[in-house]
């Protein structure tokens, strides 16, 4: 037995080194500046990091407190808790797959908090690989092009817009059925397949370079041009279109004309498809009513303001929230009114109210999608990487769009109210996601109270709707010549007639366009 | 003897490092509960949302508080001629709170999964009484913000921004 003490104690110090150096909790951070052990787990599959041992790693603190722990790397701040799979930075989300866990008071997380966390703060990206176990952080590869594309069908027309990150060579193609858009550089798509619920465009496809945008019938085609700040291409496909297989030529960027004035008008018709917002008690839809009184409001505004009107959807089809403000982004609107109609818990509620966006509804993210749909000439003078300047720039036009939108919601709430004859309600704030991100003056009407019935019944009368949209169309009229007046582009009415024989009419003065102007613009001049 | 000791010795050493460290996350630890005045927001008749207080036993942790906070909030006002704003079927998912003030509340119920039909009102209404609720019971919360099956959401009914943690508003209380 002696004999083999000496051997027994050698195998089962050999069988602990073996089962030490299999037990899963040491990984290797994978950093710039070299290599570094951090400790991990796994729990229910999912690898976890010690959050400390990865914050030090990057020169961050981690601080816990009451609820929960702080994370600080240079001056980014994000925060998370041990029983929420949600971490926050600034107002944005960092999700993980699982809530992260204290083990021995030590907290550990998923590598995508730090994904989330490092992408916002510090441009830089977080990759696991579970076969080597190597966690590594290192900066953003930019190499490949990022790609998003939206669908909005805007009056027949699917305006199929392409947005990339940076400026690509390209070529389309026609083939049956389909376009397919083929880029120079390698592309990094946010899909692989994204169907549209549109009328044109089935669905986007992308493989390799290659963008494939599937239509839904052999007679969708269109025109196709590029918009530069961001560098988008541009797609506008209808039915009953004929062109040629093969390549497209490229046509010029349809840029609009900066008039100053109210010129476009982008009015939004609450809901639609499968949302139909709020139902009556006689089974009124709210998308159906809103649509109604927003064909005739378009036809009534076109015909007297002169105005090229946009409306955001002319059928019963679904459009989404963030899709209706790009829209009237897009298209350089001068002003924007979604129009809608109101439901209440409280019997006998009823009346006009008139909404606009409330003062700190409006954010970061709304700023960056706003940049992206509406590259202004204003903001394509900014010099690039003026960040700073560029979101002061933005605070101060969205208080100057919020100013403006509470004086459109007065003028319509004051129409409104000879209408219903209710005058309590009145003008409002609340963040309405529709009126997140518009960089124009935006209002919310809400009509009256679909869930009152005999607000319903006037509502689904054609007497009523006529009188809504007289009063809606005075507004706006008066609404744009007050603006026109306030800047300039109307003189002022003189103050009172001297003599009879010497009074003038008040004359509107608008600025002649361009020779470029396009089909839309030219309607400007006629204001 | 001496030698079955080593040999003991040796393998309590071998069994103690390969013994998984034990958990203990900070999740419900201590279910106690205590009883409460929570002070709840109901809509009022002139449409702007109105305080009722009431007793509820709640946990002492932050999350199963807040929850039950808004369990209550959803089971509608005393005075019964109030309805109810949020559809019936809702349910309150969990509820939680971050350092930086940040509460989060997650809600469920198949009418906010398949869409909740109606008008800006209401929703106004339902979603600031949520978040009048929260901010008022918990005063180390700055902000709510509402997630829909836990996932971030644009609005309960097609309005309402709750894709950002709003905070409240005394123009809707009265």
């Amino acid at each position: 037995m002696k004999r083999f003490l000496p051997l027994l104690i050698l195998a089962l110090l050999a069988a602990a080194s073996i089962l030490l150096a299999q037990s899963p909790n040491q990984a290797t951070l994978r950093l710039p500046a070299g290599d570094k052990p951090v400790s991990m787990t796994t729990q229910n599959g999912q690898p976890y990091f010690a959050a400390d041992e990865v914050v030090t790693a990057l020169g961050g603190t981690i601080a816990r407190d009451a609820n929960g722990f702080r994370v600080t790397v240079g001056t980014s701040v994000a925060a998370f808790a041990p029983d929420s799979r949600f971490g926050v930075i600034r107002d944005d989300l960092i999700e993980m797959p699982a809530p992260p866990v204290v083990i021995d008071g030590k907290p550990y997380v998923n590598w995508q908090f730090f994904q989330g966390f490092l992408s916002r703060a510090s441009d830089q990206e977080v990759l696991w690989d579970g076969s080597t176990r190597v966690l590594t952080i290192r900066p953003q590869q930019h190499n490949a092009v990022g790609v998003q594309v939206s669908v909005a069908n805007i009056q027949g027309i699917s305006k199929t817009v392409i947005t990339l990150t940076a400026p690509t060579d390209y070529q389309i193609i026609k083939e049956q059925g389909a376009y397919t858009v083929r880029f120079k550089a390698p592309i990094r798509a946010p899909f692989v397949e994204q169907a549209f619920e549109d009328a044109n465009v089935a669905k986007v496809v992308f493989a390799g370079n290659d963008l494939k945008i599937v239509l839904t019938a052999e007679d969708v085609a269109g025109d196709a041009y590029k918009l530069d700040n961001p560098f988008r291409i541009i797609l506008d496909l209808r039915k009953g279109a004929v062109a040629p297989l093969g390549v497209v030529p490229p046509s010029g960027p349809q840029k609009p004309v900066d008039l100053p004035g109210i010129h476009t008008i982008v009015i939004d018709p609450g809901h639609g498809g499968k949302e139909v917002g709020a139902i009556g008690p006689g089974g009124l839809m709210e998308k159906d009513a809103t649509l109604a009184v927003c064909r005739k409001l378009a036809d009534a505004l076109s015909n007297k303001l002169k105005a090229r009107v946009v409306l955001t959807r002319t059928d019963d089809s679904v459009v989404s929230l963030d899709q209706r403000t790009a829209i009237a982004n897009q298209y350089h609107a001068d002003l924007f009114l979604s129009v809608h109609m109101n439901a209440a818990i409280v019997k006998g509620a009823k009346g006009s109210e008139t909404y606009f966006l409330s003062a700190d509804a409006s954010d970061e993210l709304a700023k960056k999608a706003a940049e992206t749909e509406n590259a202004s000439a204003k903001a394509a003078q900014q010099p690039a990487g003026a960040s700073d300047l560029k979101l002061i720039l933005w605070d101060l036009a969205q208080q100057e769009y919020l100013s403006e939108s509470s004086q459109l919601a007065k003028s319509i709430q004051v129409e409104l109210n000879g209408v219903t004859g209710v005058t309590g309600r009145g003008v409002k704030q609340a963040p309405f996601k529709v009126l997140v991100g518009a960089t124009m003056p935006a209002a919310l009407v809400e009509v009256a109270f679909i869930t009152n019935p005999e607000e319903e019944a006037k509502i689904n009368s054609a007497e009523f709707q006529n009188v809504v949209v007289d009063a809606l169309t005075r507004a706006v009229e008066k609404y744009k010549t007050e603006y026109e007046t306030r800047i300039g582009v109307i003189q002022p009415a003189p103050a009172a007639p001297v003599a009879p024989a010497t009074t003038t009419t008040p004359k509107a003065t608008t600025t002649t366009a361009p020779a470029t102007t396009t089909t839309a613009a030219a309607t400007r001049t006629g204001t | 003897m001496r030698k079955t000791a080593v040999v003991v010795l040796l393998l309590a050493l071998v069994a103690g490092a390969c013994k998984k460290k034990q958990l203990s996350t900070n999740l419900n630890v201590e279910n106690k509960v205590a009883v409460r005045s929570v002070t709840l927001y109901f809509e009022a008749p002139d449409m702007l949302l109105a305080a009722e207080t009431r007793n509820v036993a709640l946990p002492e942790n932050h999350a199963g508080a807040m929850s039950a906070v808004v369990r209550e909030l959803f089971k509608g006002s005393a005075n019964t001629s109030i309805p109810r704003i949020f559809p019936g079927d809702t349910v309150v998912r969990g509820a939680y709170l971050l350092p930086d003030g940040t509460a989060f509340v997650d809600l469920g119920g198949a009418t906010l999964t398949n869409g909740w039909g109606t008008g800006s009102h209401e929703e106004l209404m339902a979603t600031y009484s949520v978040v009048q609720t929260i901010t008022t019971n918990f005063p180390e919360t700055k902000r709510v913000r509402i997630l829909i099956n836990g996932t971030p959401a644009e609005t309960l009914a097609g309005h309402i921004n709750i894709g950002r943690a709003l905070t409240p508003n005394a123009a809707y209380v009265r």
